[in-house]
């Protein structure tokens, strides 16, 4: 199991086109990804469970990312992460 | 509550998406079917299971037939909605309801969803909260399919839709039938539905609160999404100012969408359009005409009351303001006073317009010159490459000589006392007297760039005082001699590789600036409200076809001619 502490950085949040990456993007792995935040535990690869974190710019999340290919996971989802979801800040 | 059918009643909300609408009212008051906590029994399990699956189905197809001929942003959504739609842990927690607590489909899809809900209600942050409504909407479709309980209204065109919240494949699906409006009592400017109005271009409201239960009975309504504001029942006056101002400003959007796109011809060959400006109000014109830079900044109106040395930090301040509110090259044209624009010193002269104007006066008004030239070079060290300088009344090549070396000595004193300077500032003039256009092969060498100000050339190329009101039939700007005398001008700019634009009415005439690109002059300024005509005409034909039109136009002997060959070939 691999865990890593990551923040938001865009400035809409895991907003609805950002969580849409997210989760397509974890959807990708074979392993399984979760979010922890305000004591949740949301399953990573399901975007209503990630746009209900309602986590704002500067939110603090950890990533729980579980099986075969982990490492590789993680690295790519937070990527994403610190990309800012390759968006441009509106 | 039968009289307020009758009343105007104003409702107040938020513009999701600008626009006038006049119409029929609709309202959909799509009250929530009643989700009950229904148990169903284990033979049922399946066929429970079957429907949300189909249904599932359904809604994605329904989203990629949707999603075609769609805007980026609007596919977006859709694309967040199939994401949503096919949530893993959805699915599972639905699946999980209806086989283990053995809950109907409609209340599994109803219990899953609001746990989702609940807990975005809870978040408390406003801009998460906004999604809610998309959700909600989302859940009820899928509890509409799976129920095959398909709200297929039909609307007529133009009809005000009033509703509660409304689902973007149902927005979609009464675009298509032509609704004039939507009003939606619930979301914000940026719910999904707003946004998807906004790229369909249809006006409308949200946030609007009680619209629903307000507009029970009423026929017709305007909608003013500019003003953020429903009228019920409006009065006739009322509708007929609404037309009014509907026309006035479709008018203006076709404008805009004109102006928006880019500027070549149908063959591909690329022109420029830019604004002659006088005020720094005019710039917000120009700029919603998207004219490339200002091709002529007029200066007179800082003489405006008589004062001929206008302080120079006044000055200053006005082309800084020019500057700094607009994007791309600013040409300068230095005062062009005398002739009909006195100023309280001159004297009167007999034929002033051929008398001490422009740059005759600059030249003798040293000190005027010299303070108007030295206030544009320091802004243009401040805004290097953007400034040029454009002398107006040139006729002799004397006399570009001496503004040229005045141009370099105040460079000099300038950098001096520790301005910056723009080494590069183009220097050009205009080309408004025949001496001058005959001669442009000669003035061309001695400047960076010409400029053909139309109005004059064809006053004095063909003597007619065009305030003359005797003779005002004589001042025809489609006269041939003006347009060889223009023609000649270009081929001198093209043998020594400077550029040549158009500031003149011609450019802003849509005969002129046909047969203007056909001579290949392919740089126009023009007033900014003439903008819109002007670019629509030039990108709906093709360079060979505009070459065509001016080489005939250099064969008329007669205006009348030119005029003639523009109606046939229009």
């Amino acid at each position: 199991m691999t865990k890593k502490k990551v923040t938001i950085l865009n400035s809409s949040g895991l907003h609805a086109r950002p969580s849409a990456a997210l989760v397509k993007l974890a959807s990708k792995f074979e392993s399984e990804f979760y979010i922890h935040m305000y004591g949740y535990r949301i399953n990573g690869k399901s975007i209503l469970g990630v746009m209900t974190l309602a986590a704002e710019q500067g939110a603090e999340l950890e990533f729980e990312v579980n099986g075969p290919d982990e490492e590789e996971a993680m690295e790519s989802i937070t990527e994403l992460v610190n990309n800012k979801f390759g968006m441009h800040d509106e | 509550m039968e009289k307020l059918a009758t009343q105007e009643i104003s409702i107040k909300g938020l513009p999701g998406s600008e626009g006038i609408a006049i119409g029929d009212v609709l309202v959909i008051d799509n009250k929530k079917r009643k989700v009950q906590p229904k148990k169903i029994n284990s033979e049922s399990i399946l066929s429970h299971l079957k429907s949300f699956a189909k249904s599932k189905q359904l809604f994605l197809k329904e989203l990629d037939t949707l999603s075609t001929n769609l805007d980026t942003k609007t596919a977006g959504i859709l694309e967040t909605q199939k994401h949503i739609v096919s949530d893993v842990e959805i699915e599972k927690r639905i699946n999980a309801s209806i086989e283990v607590e053995q809950y109907s489909v409609d209340y599994s899809i109803y219990k899953v969803f609001n746990e989702f809900i609940e807990r975005l209600r809870e978040s408390g942050s406003e801009l998460f909260q906004q999604r809610i409504v998309d959700i909600e909407n989302i859940r009820d479709r899928l509890i509409g399919l799976s129920c095959e309980n398909r709200n297929a209204l039909i609307v007529e065109k133009g009809t005000i839709l009033i509703v509660k919240d409304i689902s973007p494949t149902d927005l979609i699906h009464y675009f298509e039938q032509g609704i004039g409006g939507l009003v939606m009592d619930k979301g914000g400017i940026t719910s999904h539905a707003a946004i998807i109005a906004q790229s369909l271009g249809i006006p409308c409201l949200v946030s609007t609160k009680d619209a629903v239960s307000s507009s029970g009975l009423s026929k017709k309504a305007i909608l003013d999404a500019n003003n953020g504001e429903l009228i019920l029942n409006p009065s006739s006056q009322t509708t007929s100012d609404y037309k009014t101002a509907q026309k006035k400003e479709k008018r203006l959007r076709n404008a805009v969408a004109v102006t928006s796109k880019p500027s070549t011809t149908k063959d591909g060959k690329d022109f420029t359009i830019r604004a002659n400006i006088e005020f720094v109000q005019e710039l917000k014109l120009a700029k919603k005409f998207n004219a490339t830079g200002i091709g002529l900044l007029r200066t007179e109106a800082l003489l405006f009351g008589g004062i001929a040395n206008k302080s120079e930090s006044e000055q200053d301040k006005f082309y800084e303001e020019v500057l700094s509110k607009s994007e791309g090259e600013v040409t300068i044209r230095l005062f062009d006073v005398g002739g009909d624009k006195l100023i309280s010193h001159t004297h009167e002269e007999a034929n002033p317009f051929l008398g001490w104007r422009g740059i005759r006066m600059l030249l003798d008004e040293g000190e005027m010159f010299k303070s108007q030239l030295r206030s544009i070079l320091k802004t243009a060290g401040k805004y290097p490459g953007r400034i040029k300088i454009l002398v107006p009344m040139i006729s002799f090549v004397e006399e570009i000589e001496e503004v040229r070396t005045e141009l370099n000595i105040l460079q000099d004193e300038l950098k001096n006392q520790g301005f910056t300077v723009d080494e590069g500032v183009q220097l050009g003039v205009m080309i408004e007297v025949p001496s001058a256009a005959l001669m442009a092969d000669h003035i061309a060498k001695k400047v960076d760039f010409l400029s053909i100000g139309t109005n004059d050339l064809t006053q004095y190329t063909l003597a007619v005082d065009r305030g003359n009101e005797r003779i005002c039939s004589m001042y025809q700007h489609y006269h041939p001699a003006v347009w060889k005398l223009i023609q000649t001008s270009y081929d001198a700019a093209v043998n020594n590789g400077i550029q040549i634009s158009v500031c003149g009415e011609l450019a802003g005439d849509e005969i002129g600036a046909a047969c203007l690109l056909g001579l290949g002059i392919n740089d126009l300024s023009m007033s900014p409200s003439s903008i819109p005509k002007i670019k629509g005409l030039l990108i709906q034909r093709s360079q060979e076809e505009l070459h065509k039109f001016s080489k005939a136009v250099l064969n008329c002997s007669t205006s009348e001619e030119v005029r003639e060959l523009y109606r046939a070939w229009d």
